[in-house]
């Protein structure tokens, strides 16, 4: 006997970016690839991580295939949409890191605008989660990109106020990031639209953790704001979710330890973009709508992987 | 050793101290108190006072700012004394006296009045547990020459009673006089068993007239006495006073640490007797009864203050997995424990069902006649720790969790307790921020007590102070909101209209604690609904038991999400639930063999083990909720700001 279950919710459709390569998110009305049970309109979309500076922690199998564009986030930013056939770009404001570079509001704006003009697929513009930097930081790059239509985050619940308020006054999208709790989750979408950014503004980042790193407990997580969304109809929990994966794969000790240190591990090449794929499709199972990955050939086993399951 | 005279006012109290002594010892030994929650660890700030004059040496200075520091300002129990000192204890650290019951209005809700509850005592057939009875016995004769006990069971036996009889040593002692004093006609004090029946006393006469129970309910923090007319079923006095525990710890927890040291559990349990003999005094003394004449004592409360009054450890039932000693205790004679009585006179201590669940909520809900009906019932007590019991005739099923202090007015930085002086009605205005405040007593304010703090909470919420999350709102246009040392605050009361030299505000971390104490309560209520797959819309009756029900605003209390949103007309409060089961205990046997049913039927939940708890505590740390659903009007209130 075939059992289906019947969900009553949909997932929001979030567009991003401006003309024919803005995407659309979201729209689920059943869990990822659970096609015989309800509609998976599109595939989740791939986001590839843009420094706006030269990484200092990168292992070496993934600086490699952008060594050449390092430093130069317009150049690194054309490669991906040209070379890798990105999706969207996740500029990550990494240099504004008050522990790191230090580099202020304005500068890094410039940044913004810069990337946001040399590319046409959609834009990903992500500060360093420090709460009072990224408030003055996100508020001026939702300037500079006025009319590109980019997702801005992380939105945190103690500068929501501010950077809700920055993507809500220059018609950006948010990210709304909480520390892996489904009611925290809810709770930030909660106050971001009674501020008055629209929930098909939104979207969840629920914190990720890679493979090895917390992997199950965003897994759980997701899938419950999944459920909650799709059986429960709640409206709170019905905003496409992103994963930035990239970020937290290649700083996994069983990634970054090389082939020398560890022969019995395998290629550290391999193990890593292996690592990141198979966090990559796990989170893809759970319910993420955009992955922000690094390596190009992890972004090929994973969409691989869609094709298959579609 | 040197000594030095350390002198505190306003009581003018003074006392001799060794070189070096802490001044919170000092006041203790000189029975002058100051407030301390933690039992003199120096991490609460409550022992807040002035060194006026002397010299003395601070250890700790947590929670003081350099202003105050600078003034003279230090913690009790963190300065020692180096020469003869003058000390002042500002008003926040004083006990102060607990203020007198007034019948209560409420808005929402209803407030079992006493014409209820004296309706409730006469339906009560009078069966005390220790009862007086007048007898008449045939004199000697050198035929009938049975000796004096024979004879006495003998006349009891003729008096119907049938049962298997005792006579307790003690009575020996006075026998042959009290039988002959009054021509073989005496009064017997019978204590009732199941299964057999002990003679506690015989007196000469008929003394019949002069028969009196006590009721105790034994609080963490106030203990209140009834002296009931054994005849009448009724008390004809009550009082009450602080818990002179207090000044060793202000909750269970440093109470159960304080235990632990050195000669601290006789001295608790000495502490918590002396206070009931304080009450016993005034009461007899009012209603111009003799001590003597009280046959016995019903006691209820927690299950830790229980153990305390008993004077046993009650080490364990904080450690896991949280044992007690015993929940069903055996009665046993109440000068044992330190009660000026008479020696014959009974305590009773009504059953317990777990550590953290005591007599207090089991007679409760059996004084509520709570588990009769076929509806469910919520019964709920908000203290230091959060109880509720959940069921109808069917089953009964309970749980508690620790709420933390705030509601009662600690870890809260101007919070205190509902004495005069204290904060305890707020409303803030929408638009122009500015609160308005009512007092206990009409006092200038000193500070805020648990429903003040629950006033406030709900009433910055409304007006936009706060966000649902609780975090102050700094762009607001008003000098009320600003950063302060603890992060941003909220200018309840300026320095020059309070009552204390400092401006009395609500601060973030204020606010995280209530947020905290009020998703506990409720998710707690969540679970113990959960547990038997039922929603809110099930509970028929909602019973609020303690002091804090009948003070608090229901309509701000669900506006916060504390309480559940139910119609107006499901809510009860039915005030001091622990000394009604007490009363009724006190009057009839079939009372305590209901708490004691009632205690075995109780399912215990342990909420440290469930892992639903967490779950609704994050979503209840929402105002009200991260399920509006739940608190439809709250929604709407929202809706129209």
């Amino acid at each position: 006997m075939e059992v289906k279950e019947t969900y009553n919710g949909t997932i929001r459709e979030v567009t991003l970016g401006v003309g024919d390569k803005a995407v659309v998110v979201g729209g689920e009305t059943a869990l990822s690839f659970y096609t015989f049970e309800g509609v998976m309109p599109r595939k989740p979309v791939i986001a590839f991580d843009v420094y706006d500076e030269e990484p200092a922690d990168w292992p070496a199998p993934v600086v490699e295939p952008y060594k050449d564009v390092l430093g130069d986030p317009v150049k690194w930013a054309l490669k991906c949409q040209n070379e890798y056939g990105a999706d969207m770009i996740c500029l990550q404001l990494v240099s504004t890191n008050p522990t790191g570079t230090n580099r202020g509001a304005e500068e890094a704006a410039q940044t913004v605008k810069a990337v946001a003009d040399a590319i046409d697929i959609p834009m990903i513009v992500y500060g360093t989660a420090n709460v009072e930097k990224d408030t003055e930081v996100l508020a001026k790059a939702a300037e500079a990109a006025q009319g590109k239509n980019v997702l801005m985050g992380p939105i945190e619940e103690d500068n929501y106020k501010t950077i809700a308020a920055a993507a809500l006054g220059f018609q950006q999208a948010g990210a709304t990031h909480s520390p892996i709790d489904v009611n925290m989750a809810k709770q930030l979408n909660i106050l971001a639209t009674q501020l008055g950014l629209n929930a098909d503004r939104i979207i969840i980042d629920p914190t990720t953790g890679a493979l090895g790193y917390g992997l199950e407990y965003v897994y759980s997580v997701m899938e419950r704001l999944r459920l909650a969304a799709l059986t429960q109809n709640d409206s709170m929990t019905q905003m496409p979710i992103i994963n930035t994966i990239g970020k937290e794969v290649w700083k996994a000790k069983e990634v970054k330890v090389s082939t020398e240190e560890e022969p019995a591990w395998g290629d550290a090449e391999t193990r890593g973009i292996i690592w990141e794929a198979m966090t990559a499709i796990a989170l893809l199972m759970a319910g993420s709508d955009i992955l922000v990955m690094r390596h190009p050939k992890a972004v090929e086993l994973t969409r691989d992987f869609m094709a298959l399951m579609a | 050793m040197k000594k030095y005279k350390v002198t505190f006012y306003p009581e003018n109290k003074q006392i001799e101290v060794g070189d070096g002594e802490n001044l919170l010892e000092a006041a203790m030994a000189a029975d002058v108190h100051i407030n301390s929650q933690c039992g003199g660890e120096g991490t609460c700030g409550r022992c807040r006072i002035l060194v006026d004059e002397g010299e003395v040496t601070v250890l700790k200075t947590l929670k003081l700012s350099e202003d105050e520091i600078e003034k003279g300002y230090a913690l009790a129990c963190q300065t020692l004394v180096k020469s003869d000192v003058k000390i002042l204890i500002p008003p926040e650290a004083r006990l102060g006296s607990v203020p007198d019951e007034e019948e209560e209005m409420v808005d929402y809700g209803r407030v079992l009045s006493a014409a209820e509850e004296a309706d409730r005592i006469k339906q009560i057939e009078l069966d005390p547990p220790v009862r007086k009875l007048p007898l008449k016995m045939n004199p000697p004769t050198l035929d009938d020459n049975v000796s004096d006990v024979t004879r006495l069971l003998r006349a009891l036996s003729a008096a119907g009673i049938t049962n298997k009889m005792e006579v307790s040593s003690s009575v020996l002692d006075h026998l042959a006089h009290a039988v002959r004093e009054a021509d073989w006609s005496v009064t017997v004090t019978l204590l009732f068993d199941e299964d057999r029946t002990r003679v506690m006393r015989v007196e000469p006469g008929d003394t019949t007239d002069r028969s009196y129970g006590l009721a105790v309910d034994v609080g963490t923090t106030t203990i209140v006495v009834k002296l009931i007319d054994m005849r009448t079923k009724e008390a004809v006095a009550e009082g009450s006073a602080y818990n002179a525990q207090i000044s060793c710890g202000e909750d269970v927890i440093s109470r159960i640490v304080f235990s632990g040291k050195g000669k601290g559990l006789k001295r608790l349990q000495g502490l918590v007797v002396d206070t009931i003999n304080g009450i016993i005094k005034k009461l007899t003394e009012s209603a111009g009864v003799d001590p003597a004449d009280i046959t016995h004592v019903t006691a209820a409360g927690n299950t830790i203050m229980m153990h305390l009054l008993m004077g046993l450890d009650p080490k364990y039932l904080r450690e896991e997995p949280y044992i007690p000693t015993v929940t069903s205790f055996p009665d046993i004679s109440a000068v044992k424990i330190g009660l000026d009585l008479d020696r014959s006179a009974r305590l009773f201590l009504l059953p317990c069902v777990a550590s953290y669940l005591g007599a207090d909520i089991v007679t409760g809900v059996v004084a509520a006649d709570a588990p009769k009906g076929d509806g469910m019932f919520l019964y709920i007590d908000i203290g230091t720790n959060g109880e509720m019991v959940l069921g109808n005739h069917d089953l009964l099923i309970s749980c508690s969790c620790s709420a933390g202090p705030a509601f009662e007015g600690g870890g809260v930085k101007f919070g205190m307790r509902a004495t005069a002086g204290a904060i305890e009605e707020v409303a803030i205005d929408a638009m122009s921020h500015e609160p308005g405040v009512l007092t206990i007593g009409g006092k200038k304010a000193t500070g805020i007590c648990g429903s003040g703090l629950i006033d406030v909470l709900a009433e910055m919420f409304l007006a936009g102070v706060i966000d649902q999350k609780g975090k102050i709102d700094l762009g607001l246009n008003t000098a009320r909101v600003r950063h302060g040392e603890n992060g941003p605050e909220y200018v309840l009361v300026w320095e020059n209209d309070s009552g204390t030299d400092r401006d009395i505000v609500i601060t973030e971390p204020d606010i995280d604690n209530l947020m905290r104490a009020k998703a506990a309560v409720f998710a707690a209520i969540t679970v113990l609904l959960d547990s038997i797959g039922m929603t809110i819309d099930a509970v028929e009756k909602v019973l609020i038991a303690g002091a804090f029900g009948k003070h608090v605003d229901a309509k701000k209390a669900i506006t916060i999400g504390l309480l559940p949103e139910l119609p107006s007309d499901r809510f009860t409060f039915i005030g001091n639930g622990s000394l009604w089961g007490a009363h009724f205990a006190a009057i009839s046997r079939d009372m305590i063999r209901q708490s004691n049913d009632t205690a075995k039927r109780m399912t215990y939940l342990d909420l440290s083990t469930n892992n639903k708890f967490m779950d609704g505590y994050v979503s209840a740390l929402f105002l009200p909720h991260t399920d509006m659903s739940l608190f439809p009007s709250v929604a709407n209130m929202m809706k129209r700001d």
